[in-house]
């Protein structure tokens, strides 16, 4: 397990490397940069402004100075937002979209959980079409649509939320519906399915021979091999919308990482878009590394390696 | 193996209930009185270094100027500074500062705050875009040119290297002062430097030595290169602030000596890159942190209360400001929202009081409704496009004024911006106090079919095939192609339309390698030359490579010009030249879009759309009748 860890953990600072590289590259290629301004300013003051940023050295140069600061934990200052250092930012913004992800995943997990259990033990009924027509909606849907048809219909018709911001809970339901819904009948498909599957097997049908209640059986029995394929797409569910909480935080102007994400690399904020993806990069990392541990736990078969 | 079995769906639903309880708790925010949205999140409350309106908004709470512009028209006011005189020759300001203004700690603001902010504004190490908002002051310039523009002979402080290791950023060295008597050229130390900059930037100043007598003693200093010997190193060399035309004769009284008579200085002085900051503050705390809530000292109606990044940015109403028993409102919250969808519906449910800009598909709704709290006024700003006229045939004034006359502008409000903009015949925008606009062309097709056929492409024969270059927004893609087919259809050209993202479109638009762009341009201060300078040969946003000797002659003796009326008539000569000789063709002039809600009182639309906080009040009785008539419905 440790050897396990500290090769993971190789693999990591290789990763960040080459992250790194390819990004500032990329944004060196890429017109403009942190200058950027519909107003030409003083040749003077352009240099002067250069010089602030590092910008009047060589690319490679550049590169090896943004190399070793990074290297020593430090991601510099925003140059958009010039009062805040990158770590200021991140350590603003990632609690933010942490706290919207993780409503979000909840929803997720309890409504798909609940309408997959529900669609599979009543197969081919009613509500197992309602509620798999409801999931192909939802996963077919891009979450900016399913925004506006809430806001529509929850701030302007029937006036229960507020329409945006940040710092009441009335004002987390709606992005952390439209962020968790997709997700919500992801699950709810992957659950439908795997209980199906186990639903079938030999040992259920012994089970109810046994003259087992149905909850019992779900509970004791299903659930375990039912829900394996859910665990394993949680992994990248929460990397996911961790990340791609951008549209939602935009839409209801919320201040988290997304949009900090976008807006750098559409103002050229090289060290906060540097940072950012930085940061994503480890954290979608440890997330991949804490699932591939869980299913260690979860199912014996697999070992890790 | 119970145990085993069970514990994993009972440590998940624990798990997620605690999350969500973190996730749902907030600390309880007293409400503000009143509440904007302020657009993108601003680049920096440090007045000297920022350029925005968002940041404007925030800055002229928060600190205050020698002058204030009064909310209605714009015109000067007495701020930090009680009262002035001018010189006979227009060029002398002696301002004398109220004994009641104080910063934020409860000292007084005086005569040598503005110096030290001045100096801290023109520094080259502060890197301040509007730098050139000071040179209108006596040597202001040659101060912020550092090295370039000194010569043998001139005063000069050298700026020691000797910051300690871990300094606070854009901390100051010692400085020593003594007289310039040789720059001895460095040879090809900075070739690196050379090459990393754009072929068609200006390149960096050619690295100096400094041969300097101080205390009757020559001492050499460097601030870039390998040492030559004997040399001590620097961080700059610049023009001693002593020649630079500020000095504090007493406490409360501050002389201010300008290059040229600037009859809008008083003006600039009400602009934020000339306000006052506190050295103490900064000094203790260091850029950037110096703006951090719980460092700020500032001189203004507000003071910061808190800021969170890309939320929101609270003000608190100052209880050491000199006129503070004026001030009404107690909280103010600016809303980063960059959303302007997003900001009408907070505006709609009545969250916010006053949102600065509608979205574009909600204005003729509006208009056709006639709303009292959406008023379009008219706005100092111009809508034009750039014609290259470095690229034949753009460089014929035939061709460019061809296509002047082939563009409906009247169609372009009508369809497009809807929004009651009125198309432009001039560069300036209207409502300039004492200047009268130049006439360009009108709509009339004949003329422009005449004039291409003269410049040599009769029904647009062997015209080349041209584009028109813009931003990826929404608008300017809709009014390209609208140019684009009248342009069809009345000359016989073939144009295409070319979007590129906001880095791309500045870099084609400043490099030259486009045929048509779209610009726009906000005035800075109430006076036609923040528009005409713009075009002199050269000039930083002139971006057309148009160049006329006499349109230079008269923009630059318009500046020394003492008569008012006959500046303004320069000036209009100048605007004339721009107009007949067409590097740039104006399209409509804007008109703000604000939304405000009907019970926020002392809010005035003016030219500049600068809405000073401290001059908005309330009616609570109102606010309160519209909240409880926004219930029932």
């Amino acid at each position: 397990m440790i050897g396990f860890l500290l090769r993971r953990l190789v693999w990591l600072v290789l990763t960040l490397w080459v992250v790194f590289t390819a990004t500032f590259w990329l944004m060196q290629a890429a017109p403009g940069g942190p200058l950027n301004s519909d107003r030409k300013f003083d040749p003077v003051v352009e240099q002067n402004l250069k010089r602030r940023f590092n910008l009047d050295k060589p690319p490679w140069e550049q590169y090896l100075i943004e190399l070793g600061n990074v290297a020593r934990g430090d991601l510099g200052y925003s140059t958009k937002m010039a009062d805040f250092t990158v770590n200021q930012v991140i350590a603003e913004g990632f609690p933010v979209s942490a706290a919207l992800g993780l409503l979000a995943l909840v929803f997720a997990i309890s409504a798909g959980l609940v309408a997959g259990i529900a669609a599979a033990v009543m197969r081919g009924r009613g509500v197992d079409v309602a509620l798999m027509s409801a999931a192909t909606v939802g996963i077919a849907l891009p979450n900016f649509v399913i925004a506006g048809i809430m806001i529509l219909l929850f701030v302007f018709i029937w006036p229960l939320f507020p329409a945006a911001g940040w710092g009441s809970a009335s004002q987390l339901v709606l992005p952390g519906f439209c962020l968790g819904a997709p997700y919500a009948a992801y699950i709810a498909r992957l659950t439908r399915t795997g209980m199906l599957d186990v639903l079938n097997q030999d040992y259920i049908r012994t089970a109810r021979a046994k003259g087992l209640s149905l909850p019992a059986i779900i509970y004791r029995h299903a659930l375990r091999g039912g829900l394996l394929p859910v665990v394993s797409y949680l992994g990248p569910a929460v990397t996911n919308i961790l990340t791609g909480s951008l549209v939602v935080e935009q839409i209801f102007a919320i201040p988290g990482l997304g949009v900090h994400f976008v807006q750098a690399a559409l103002q050229g904020d090289y060290p906060l878009a540097m940072g950012v993806t930085l940061f994503y990069t480890v954290l979608i990392y440890s997330l991949n590394t804490i699932v591939d541990i869980a299913y260690g736990v979860l199912d014996p078969r697999v070992r890790l390696a | 193996m119970r145990l085993r079995q069970n514990w994993f769906p009972v440590v998940v639903l624990i798990a997620m209930a605690v999350g969500t309880a973190w996730a749902l708790s907030f600390a309880a925010l007293p409400p503000a009185d009143f509440t904007f949205v302020n657009g993108t999140e601003v680049e920096s409350l440090d007045p000297a270094i920022v350029t925005g309106q968002p940041e404007g908004r925030i800055i002229n709470a928060l600190f205050e100027g020698l002058t204030n512009w009064d909310p209605r028209d714009l015109h000067p006011t007495p701020g930090v500074a009680e009262r002035w005189e001018i010189s006979d020759d227009g060029r002398v300001y002696t301002f004398y500062l109220r004994e009641s203004a104080r910063w934020s700690d409860g000292t007084p603001v005086t005569a040598d705050d503005f110096v030290y902010s001045w100096r801290r504004m023109l520094d080259p190490m502060t890197a301040a875009r509007y730098a050139y908002q000071g040179w209108y002051i006596a040597n202001g310039r040659k101060y912020t040119y550092g090295g370039t523009l000194l010569e043998p002979g001139d005063p000069v402080e050298i700026e020691l290297a000797d910051r300690p290791d871990g300094a606070l950023p854009h901390a100051r060295g010692r400085v020593l002062r003594g007289r310039l008597i040789e720059k001895i050229p460095l040879a090809g130390k900075d070739s690196a430097a050379q090459e990393a900059v754009d072929e068609h930037d200006v390149p960096p100043a050619p690295a100096m030595a400094y041969l300097v007598e101080i205390d009757g003693q020559q001492r050499l200093f460097q601030s870039t290169g390998e040492l030559l010997e004997g040399a001590q190193r620097c961080e700059q060399v610049l023009l001693d602030f002593g020649q630079v035309g500020v000095k504090a004769i007493d406490d409360h009284t501050l002389r201010v000596t300008l290059e040229n008579r600037t009859p809008y200085f008083l003006q600039l002085t009400g602009f934020y890159t000339l306000f006052p900051v506190n050295r103490r503050c900064l000094e203790t705390h260091g850029a950037p942190n110096w703006t951090r809530p719980e460092n700020l000292v500032s001189n203004g109606a507000f003071n910061l209360g808190f800021r969170r990044i890309r939320d929101r940015i609270r003000m608190v109403r100052s209880d050491t400001y000199w006129n503070r028993d004026a001030v009404q409102l107690n909280i103010v919250d600016a809303l980063a929202v960059e959303s302007d969808i997003t900001a009408f519906n907070l505006y709609m449910t009545g969250a916010v009081d006053w949102i600065p800009n509608v979205p574009a598909t909600v204005i003729s709704t509006l208009i056709e409704q006639d709303r009292p709290d959406f008023q379009p006024a008219p706005a100092m700003t111009i809508y034009f496009y750039r014609l290259n006229t470095t690229r034949p045939p753009l460089d014929d004034p035939r061709v460019r004024r061809a296509l002047a006359l082939a563009i409906n502008k009247e169609e372009i409000c009508r369809r497009v911006t809807q929004a009651g903009e009125v198309p432009a015949t001039s560069f300036v925008p209207p409502g300039l106090a004492d200047y009268e606009r130049a006439v360009g062309p009108e709509h009339n097709i004949a003329e422009a079919r005449r004039l291409l056929a003269e410049a040599g492409f009769p029904n647009g024969q062997g015209f080349p095939r041209i584009d028109i270059m813009f931003n990826a927004v929404e608008s300017h893609a809709l009014i390209a192609q609208l140019i684009q087919s009248q342009w069809n259809d009345a000359l016989g050209i073939r144009v295409a339309t070319r979007q590129l993202e906001w880095g791309a479109y500045l870099n084609d638009q400043q490099h030259l390698k486009y045929w048509v762009g779209r610009a726009g341009w906000i005035g800075d201060y109430p006076d036609p030359n923040t528009f005409l300078d713009m075009f002199v040969t050269d000039g930083a946003n002139n971006q057309t490579g148009w160049s006329n000797a006499r349109y230079d002659e008269l923009i630059q003796l318009s500046a020394s010009e003492p008569d008012p009326q006959r500046r303004m008539a320069m000036l209009r000569k100048a605007e004339q030249i721009l107009l007949d000789e067409m590097p740039i063709v104006p399209l409509y002039y804007y008109v703000s879009k604000d939304m405000v809600q009907p019970y926020v009182r002392g809010f005035y639309r003016n030219l500049q759309g600068v809405h000073p906080l401290d001059a908005i009040s309330i009616d609570k009785a109102q606010r309160e009748a519209f909240r409880s008539q926004a219930r029932a419905l």
